[in-house]
């Protein structure tokens, strides 16, 4: 059966050059940031180059002694099930093009924050703690810094005459309705092991003006969470939110 | 995409009236096929929708497309690396110089080989067509899974990311590392015992093994690495494609909170940090980062468990193995390696 046996041969060298294109097309708009960590690049760069000039001289230096076998697994795959095979191919293929080179590039989103525990992370908020600014500056510090201090436990005391300036999306609080966070997810490898890590904003009401998974600057002070039986003790408390766009790099790392 | 199949092997006597020229057109021609398919492909990406208001999925679809697509692009590189030193290994490396320096010893040969990832940092999924690579080549089937198991372990970018995030404080590291070297050189003792190792790999795989034995020789070394090439990813793509859409969907469908509440039980935190593993698929570089997050919530013994175990046997790796080995294999060896790591971890949780 033709279709069969293009598929058998194929199936591997065309899977890989969807990777590959949907690769280098990421590395050459600036998107690989939204799956990878930067430090990733070059070399997933490198190895899709080299793996692209092997997929395109598979073209050229197509098997030979395989092909027999092609034959023999055509005559075994002859049984009822045998059609299952080729279409499940095919849909793998179809999947694979939807996926890498039709459905636009994405971050995660808030489901993503409710499957990880928000600011639960022991290793995104630890592992890097901020080095206090010697001259007070901290306009330089960024979600992953302040909910790094937060965790840390440093008291109202500390954070009375502090401003903070931060980019991230909005992400509802579970507890409070009148709190959401703005938040970003810290990746270490790719956007598999992303944490979700955040910065609670008290601002009742919020859900009419904001859309969760909006991106959104805030410049403000902190203040006591005026709910006592709040999880987050210290919150930011704007008196305007301004909506952004999603940076380059949405993660933190 | 129907040119390249046009198989005109079949008829003997055209290609033997002048079958290089033959050869080099028909070459010619597949090639602006396959450049045909690039160009495709992406006029597709190039055209594809932007993100906008109108094209938006919901969230769990999204951060499942997101997250598949994320282990497709973070494994692809390590794949094709693990592909090309599975070529260099067969088709360049003359016969019998990795295989000559290994002690004669069945027992010290499994020894170095589960050291082997020390000196190739390539994680596990780019360890599958290697260890296919070596097999190929002349290792045993045990020696193969022996090395497999040990080198995502014992290899330097995973000790030193296992030591960053945990240190030497609570015997993490040293159970990771000790427990991996272990299990991987069990599972080679046990299966070096069996009377036919052949039967543990697939028809296919065997067939792999058939047919290197007769191109020894027999075609440029250029062309039998694209070949080769060629072979490979057919059995590694879709079996990462499937692998990473599995992992995405367990992800996004299975609550961790369920897992949560298992976490602080000694048996019961490491069952579920072993079936947290299985499912996250997660690369061992970087999966003591991950993993983590949960050490407040879980006991060490279960942190240990799932950085033994995960990397030997997850959803992706499974998928990735197959191409090699029988399902009953598999089986076994999911069952043999989960045993281990849950003794392992057990052992951590009642020592402490």
């Amino acid at each position: 059966m033709v279709i069969r046996r293009l598929v058998a041969r194929w199936q591997g060298v065309v899977l890989s050059l969807i990777g590959l294109i949907a690769t280098i097309w990421l590395g050459l708009t600036g998107q690989l940031a939204l799956y990878i960590h930067p430090r990733y690049f070059v070399f997933t760069i490198i190895m899709a180059v080299i793996a692209a000039v092997l997929a395109l001289a598979a073209f050229a230096f197509a098997p030979t002694v395989q092909d027999r076998h092609d034959h023999e697994h055509d005559e075994e795959s002859d049984s009822r099930w045998g059609w299952l095979w080729p279409v499940g191919s095919v849909l793998t293929i179809i999947a694979a093009i939807v996926a890498l080179l039709i459905l636009p590039p994405s971050t995660l989103t808030t489901a993503t924050v409710a499957q990880r525990d928000l600011n639960g992370s022991a290793s995104a908020l630890t592992l890097k703690a901020p080095a206090l600014p010697s001259k007070g500056d901290y306009s330089a510090f960024t979600v992953r810094d302040w909910a790094s201090l937060l965790r840390s436990g440093a008291g109202q005391d500390f954070f009375a005459d502090k401003t903070a300036t931060v980019t991230g999306f909005i992400t509802p609080d579970k507890s409070d309705s009148n709190v959401f966070f703005v938040a970003r997810f810290v990746v270490t490898c790719c956007a598999v092991d992303a944490q979700p890590i955040g910065v609670p904003v008290y601002h009742p009401g919020w859900q009419d003006q904001y859309k969760t998974d909006s991106w959104v600057t805030i410049t403000s002070s902190f203040r006591a969470n005026p709910n006592p039986t709040s999880r987050e003790a210290i919150v930011l408390m704007p008196d305007s939110i301004t909506p952004t766009t999603q940076p380059a790099q949405p993660y933190v790392y | 995409m129907t040119l390249p199949a046009v198989d005109k092997r079949e008829q003997p006597a055209h290609e033997h009236k002048n079958p290089a020229r033959g050869f080099a057109s028909k070459s010619v021609v597949r090639l602006v096929v396959g450049l045909a398919i690039v160009a495709l492909f992406a006029v597709v990406r190039v055209l594809a929708p932007r993100a906008s208001e109108s094209f938006v999925l919901p969230d769990a679809a999204r951060d499942f497309a997101t997250l598949s697509i994320s282990v497709v692009i973070e494994s692809l590189p390590f794949v094709f690396l693990g592909i090309v030193l599975s070529i260099a290994v067969q088709v360049w490396l003359p016969d019998g110089v990795l295989l000559r320096r290994l002690p004669r010893s069945p027992l010290l040969r499994r020894l170095v080989l589960s050291l082997l990832g020390m000196l190739l940092p390539v994680c596990e999924c780019g360890n599958v067509p290697l260890a296919r690579g070596l097999v190929v080549k002349g290792l045993t089937v045990a020696e193969s899974m022996t090395f497999l198991f040990a080198a995502p372990i014992l290899n330097p970018v995973t000790i030193v990311t296992t030591a960053q995030a945990f240190g030497w404080d609570n015997g993490i590291l040293v159970s990771r590392v000790l427990g991996g070297f272990f299990i991987a050189n069990l599972v080679g003792w046990i299966y070096s015992r069996h009377p036919r190792p052949q039967e543990l790999l697939t028809t296919r795989f065997q067939e792999t093994c058939t047919v290197a034995d007769h191109q020894r020789g027999s075609a440029g070394k250029v062309r039998r690495s694209v070949q080769m090439f060629s072979q490979e990813t057919r059995a590694m793509m879709p079996a990462l494609f499937i692998g990473a859409g599995m992992a995405g969907l367990i992800q996004v469908a299975v609550s961790r909170e369920v897992l949560v509440t298992l976490g602080s039980n000694p048996v019961w935190s490491v069952l579920a940090l072993m079936l947290l593993a299985f499912v996250v698929a997660i690369c061992s570089n970087v999966d003591a980062f991950f993993i983590l997050s949960f050490g407040a919530t879980f006991m060490p013994g279960g942190i240990v468990a799932f950085l033994v175990f995960g990397p030997m046997i997850d959803v992706k790796m499974l998928a990735l193995m197959r191409t090699t080995f029988t399902a009953k294999t598999l089986l076994q060896l999911s069952l043999l390696v989960a045993l281990c790591a849950a003794v392992l971890g057990l052992a951590v949780n009642y020592g402490h």
